[in-house]
C-alpha cells in the first residue's frame, strides 16, 4: 500500500499536463466569480469575517477545481492495464485491494495538492491583506471538512468510472454530474445538488461554520424542489452525518473496483 | 523448482478450450516451451504465475498447489514473472520502477532493497541508464528491466513469456545468455515460439500445439523426430511441392531448399542432418490433422 502510495504521488504530482490545467482552470475561476472571488462574501458581506471568508473561499474553490479533479484522474486506475503493468502487479505477492487503497491515496493526494494550494494560498493572501492571521488557523479546519471528504468521494468515483466506460466519455459524464448533482438551484429540476450525497460541503458551510447565520439563512430543504428528504436542516450532526457519506460513498466505490477487478481477472 | 501438471484445462468464456488435459513434470533448470503462436503458452504461463485459474486439473510448484490462494500467494512470493505483454510507467527512471515493483514484492528494508536493485542493475548491464526515465529506453533495455523486475525477489521459478519477440539479433544472443546463466539452482521457464531460442539455451522443452502437449523431453528426442525426414532439393525449377520447405537460398542459376518431408521430395533429393526446428516442424506435421 504504501509503494503504491509513493510512487503514484510522485508519477502524477510531476505530470506538467496537470499544473497546466489547474493553472487554465484557475484563471478561469477568478475570471468568472470576480469580484466574489476577491471580497470572499459572495454578496452576504460576511467576507471581513476570517472564517465565513474560509468558508466561501472553500465553496468557490471546489466549484471549478472539482471537475479538473475528477478529469484527471479519470486515467489512472485503468492505465495500468493500457500500459501492461498490471500483470507484473498482479504476479506480485502484494494485496490487492491495499495496492488499490495506495494507488487511490496517492494520487487523489497528488491531484488535490494544486487545489490545497489554491485554497491555502487564498489564505495567506486574505490574511495579509485583511491583516488578520486567524484566517490561517480557520483554512485547516474548513479544508479538512468541507473540502477533504468531498474530494475523498469524487477521487473514488473519478478512478472508478473509466472501468465501465471510456475515460473520454466519463470525463463528460463526470461533467454534466458535477454541474447536475452540486451546482445547479435544487429547484431547477429533480437533483442531488444540496443533498447530503452533493460534494460540495455546504452541508459542513452551514452546519459547522454557521455560513447562514448573518442573514439567519436556514439550509435546507428548498421550497418545490424534489427529493426534498435528502436535504435536511443543516446543524453540525448533519454536517458530520455528509462527513461519513462521503466517506462511504469512497470506501463503497473503491470496494465495487475490486469486486469488478477480481471478476475480470479470472 | 519443480512444476507438476496434472490433466489441466482451461476453457474460457465463450467456449474456448485454450489448454486441454495437459500433464507435465518440469524440473529444475532451463526448460523451453515451443509452440505456434495461440497454441496456449500464455495461458500456461498464466496459470503458473496465479494470473489466471484453471478450469479442472491440478498445478503443483515445488509443494503448493497454485488453485488454493494460499498457495498461489506462496507461490507468488518465490516467483519472477516476465510477462510477454511486459509494461512499465514511462515517467520513472529504471531504478524507481524497480524500487515500486520491490516494494510491492515485499522488499520492505531499504538499503538491502537499494542494494539488490543496484546489482541487478549492473546484472541486466543497465547501471549506467539506471536513473533515466524509461521512456527513453529501446525494446531490448525495457526487456532487460522486465528481466530485472522478475529476479528482484531472488525468485525459485522464473517464468519468461515471449522475452526475445521484436529484439534485435544482438539484444537476443544477450537475452538468451542472461536467462542460460540465470538458470542454476532455480527453475527457469521460456516460452516462445522461436525455435532458436530453445536451441540454444534449452536441454529439456515441451511443446503445445491447439492446446494440447505434444511432446516432452530434451533437446536431441525432438531433433531426432526429423531423422531421415530432412532433404535438400537444388534445382532450377519449382520448388517441391511434398513436404514443407523450411528454406530457400538461391543456388546458380536456381535455388537451393531445404525441405521436411517423410518421403524424399524430389528424385534429385539428398538427405540433411536434421535440426531443432526441423524436429519441431516433423512433430507439428505429424500432430496436425488430417
Amino acid at each position: 500500500m504504501i509503494a503504491a502510495l509513493r510512487y503514484e504521488f510522485l508519477m502524477q504530482i510531476r505530470r506538467p499536463v496537470m499544473w497546466i490545467v489547474y493553472g487554465l482552470a484557475f484563471a478561469a475561476l477568478v475570471a468568472t466569480m470576480w469580484p466574489a472571488y476577491r471580497t470572499l462574501d459572495l454578496g452576504s458581506g460576511g467576507g471581513h469575517d476570517p472564517k465565513l471568508a474560509m468558508v466561501v473561499s472553500a465553496k468557490v474553490t471546489m466549484s471549478l477545481l472539482a471537475i479538473v479533479y475528477g478529469c484527471l484522474l479519470a486515467d489512472r486506475l485503468i492505465r495500468d492495464r493500457r500500459l501492461g503493468v498490471a500483470t507484473i502487479m498482479d504476479a506480485s505477492s502484494a494485496n490487492p485491494l491495499g495496492r488499490l487503497i495506495g494507488k487511490y491515496a496517492g494520487v487523489c493526494a497528488a491531484t488535490a495538492a494544486p487545489i490545497a494550494l489554491a485554497f491555502f494560498g487564498r489564505a495567506v493572501v486574505y490574511a495579509i491583506a485583511e491583516g488578520k492571521a486567524e484566517a490561517l488557523a480557520w483554512s485547516v479546519p474548513v479544508f479538512a471538512t468541507a473540502i477533504l471528504p468531498g474530494l475523498a468521494f469524487l477521487g473514488a468515483l473519478a478512478l472508478a468510472g473509466p472501468l465501465l466506460m471510456p475515460p473520454l466519455v466519463f470525463r463528460v459524464l463526470f461533467v454534466a454530474y458535477w454541474f447536475w448533482g452540486n451546482l445547479i438551484p435544487a429547484d431547477m429540476m429533480p437533483t442531488l445538488s444540496h443533498t447530503i450525497f452533493a460534494a460540495t460541503g455546504d452541508y459542513v458551510a452551514y452546519g459547522l461554520f454557521d455560513r447562514g447565520s448573518e442573514g439567519g439563512f436556514v439550509y435546507g430543504p428548498w421550497p418545490d424542489a424534489a427529493l426534498n428528504f435528502l436535504r435536511p436542516v443543516a446543524s453540525p450532526a448533519v454536517a458530520v452525518l455528509w462527513m461519513g457519506v462521503m466517506v462511504a460513498l469512497a470506501a463503497g466505490i473503491l470496494l465495487l473496483a475490486r469486486l469488478h477487478a477480481a471478476r475480470s481477472e479470472h | 523448482m519443480r512444476i507438476q501438471l496434472s490433466q489441466l484445462t482451461k476453457t474460457y468464456k465463450g467456449g474456448v478450450h485454450a489448454l486441454k488435459g495437459i500433464d507435465l513434470d518440469v524440473p529444475t533448470g532451463m526448460y523451453g516451451l515451443l509452440g505456434s503462436n495461440g497454441a496456449g503458452k500464455t495461458t500456461l504461463m498464466r496459470i503458473l504465475a496465479g494470473l489466471l485459474r484453471p478450469t479442472s486439473g491440478t498445478v503443483r510448484l515445488g509443494g503448493d498447489d497454485v488453485t488454493t490462494k494460499e498457495g498461489r500467494l506462496a507461490v507468488q512470493r518465490t516467483l519472477g514473472y516476465l510477462p510477454q505483454d511486459l509494461g512499465v510507467y514511462p515517467d520513472l527512471t529504471a531504478r524507481q520502477f524497480l524500487d515500486y515493483i520491490a516494494l510491492l514484492k515485499g522488499l520492505d528494508e531499504r538499503p538491502g532493497r537499494r542494494r539488490r536493485i543496484g546489482e541487478l542493475l549492473e546484472v541486466v548491464a543497465l547501471g549506467e541508464h539506471a536513473d533515466r526515465r524509461l521512456k527513453g529506453y529501446s525494446g531490448g533495455m525495457l526487456r532487460r528491466v522486465g528481466i530485472a523486475q522478475a529476479l528482484l525477489n531472488d525468485p525459485r521459478l522464473l517464468i519468461v513469456d515471449e522475452p526475445t519477440t521484436g529484439l534485435d539479433p544482438e539484444e537476443r544472443i544477450r537475452f538468451r545468455t542472461l536467462l542460460s546463466h540465470l538458470a542454476g539452482e532455480r527453475t527457469v521457464l521460456l516460452s516462445t515460439h522461436i525455435v532458436e531460442d530453445v536451441a540454444q539455451t534449452c536441454r529439456y522443452l515441451a511443446v503445445l500445439a491447439k492446446g494440447r502437449l505434444v511432446f516432452q523431453g530434451d533437446v536431441g528426442e525432438l531433433v531426432s523426430r526429423a531423422d531421415r525426414q530432412v532433404w535438400t532439393v537444388t534445382t532450377s525449377g519449382a520448388a517441391p511441392s511434398t513436404g514443407r520447405v523450411v528454406a530457400a537460398l538461391p543456388h546458380g542459376s536456381g535455388m537451393r531448399y531445404r525441405v521436411v518431408a517423410p518421403v524424399p521430395p524430389d528424385p534429385m533429393a539428398r538427405p540433411a542432418e536434421p535440426t531443432l526446428e526441423d524436429g519441431y516442424l516433423a512433430l507439428m506435421e505429424a500432430a496436425a490433422p488430417v
